[in-house]
């Protein structure tokens, strides 16, 4: 018997949810982050969406969130010009970056030892956090504001994407430009996959794969709509995209074929992410939720339960919810 | 004919009276370095229990009083991002942390 796709919803925010990121696996499990504009960041358990805590702090809309591999540490980037840098456990900020405009990304190094920072006044910076007095490394060159810098290649370097439509690879030591890559329009998202060395990088309705160390074309795909953020699978077999039209798009990766597409969100799918175990993955959207996608449907997972042929009965309507409200739209 | 996938509950959304992170938690227990347990005296020393006993009270009565001064305070030139306020009533619901130097 087929099964359809049931989204579990995550609600609690008030504004467009922007950013979202992953933990590692975790000996309690793996975790969930969420960056809003109603500046106020949440976290997750990220199997089954439960609310854990809310970051309180930013005076802005908070554009990037993100955890270290442990999950005991989170950054956030926001417009009130500060990245803050959180103890996930007990939701305590620990320090607060002050910057010359708006945040828009961070990202820990493996050891969580720096943060990588980026905004609209165009600078990369890398702040020591056992050393949070020295000033932060700063690198100069994009022409417009970035979207998003991600550390890649074991740390030694790192990706960016701006406004000025560029994706740019740089080294960490010598804190130079090593390659460029050139769009007609700005990148909508990027996603960096160490395993691998792939770079997910999307822009208009196109999905595109690159080397992440050689920033070589592997393989583009093309969505029904202009997307604003892909995820690739951890086992590469399949990718996921979301954009402007409300829609989730789940793709083969080999083939770049279309697999499905969902309904469920009110508004622009503006991140989605696969997660660690890629079981299941999330997006965030314009309407304010967080949504929980199953990778395999029908599979008993998280709070998603598999139903037996011979089980399905009268008897067992009390103990399991069918649909919400929200899938019959 | 397909059927949407049963869900046992649906994900448990914020609580509306607390910023979260449970304190009796698993994780945070097992994590939070700022949780000072009792020790325990094996043998059973009466009286260093009671000792700790009451250093914990007298902390946890002191913590409660500097809550009770945070509470309804006036101040003066208050630095705001919309300027200095010459004079300002800070409520306790405004606050969201304190800290303080020793």
């Amino acid at each position: 018997m087929a099964m359809r796709q049931t989204p579990l919803t995550c609600s609690g925010h008030t504004r467009p949810v922007v950013d979202l990121a992953f933990s590692g696996i975790t000996p309690f499990g793996y975790f969930l982050i969420s960056a809003c504009k109603d500046g106020k960041p949440m976290l997750r358990q990220g199997d089954t969406g439960d609310w854990i805590g809310t970051f309180l702090g930013h005076k802005g809309a908070v554009w990037g969130a993100t955890l270290n591999m442990d999950a005991t540490k989170a950054a956030t980037a926001a417009a009130d010009f500060t990245a803050k840098v959180w103890d996930s456990v007990s939701g305590d900020e620990v320090l607060s970056l002050a910057h010359k405009h708006i945040v828009k990304s961070v990202n820990f190094t493996q050891d969580s030892n720096h943060l990588l920072t980026a905004g609209n006044d165009k600078l990369l910076r890398i702040f020591d956090l056992s050393n949070t007095d020295a000033a932060p490394q700063e690198i100069a060159g994009h022409g417009a504001a970035i979207k998003k810098a991600l550390w890649c290649n074991d740390d030694k370097q790192i990706l960016s994407a701006a406004d000025d439509k560029t994706v740019r690879l740089w080294d960490r030591t010598s804190m130079e430009e090593v390659k460029t890559l050139t769009f007609n329009t700005s990148v909508s998202s990027m996603e960096y996959m160490a395993d691998g060395e792939i770079l997910v990088i999307t822009y208009g309705k196109t999905i595109a794969f690159y080397n992440a160390l050689s920033l070589e074309l592997i393989k583009i795909a093309e969505a029904p709509a202009p997307i604003n953020s892909a995820s690739l699978h951890p086992e590469k077999d399949f990718f996921v995209a979301g954009g402007e039209d409300f829609k989730l798009y789940k793709f083969d990766y080999s083939t770049q074929e279309e697999l499905e597409s969902y309904k469920g969100h009110f508004g622009p799918v503006h991140c989605v992410r696969f997660s660690p175990d890629g079981e299941l993955y999330a997006s965030g959207s314009e309407d304010g939720t967080l949504r929980l996608w199953q990778t395999a449907v029908g599979k008993t997972y998280g709070l998603w339960k598999c139903v037996l042929p011979e089980d399905l009965g009268a008897d067992n309507s009390e103990q399991m919810y069918g649909t919400t409200p929200e899938i019959k739209a | 004919m397909t059927t949407p996938v049963p869900v046992l509950r649906l994900p448990k959304g914020p609580d509306p009276n607390s910023r979260g992170f449970d304190p009796n938690s698993p994780r945070y227990i097992a994590l939070c370095r700022t949780t000072v347990a009792t020790t325990e005296a094996a043998g059973g020393d009466e009286e260093e229990l009671q000792q700790e006993q009451h250093a914990r009270s007298v902390l946890r009565e002191r913590f409660l009083r500097c809550l009770l001064a945070m509470n309804n305070k006036k101040v003066s030139d208050l630095h705001t991002p919309i300027g200095v306020q010459k004079e300002a009533l800070i409520r306790s619901q405004d606050v969201i942390s304190f800290t303080f130097d020793a």
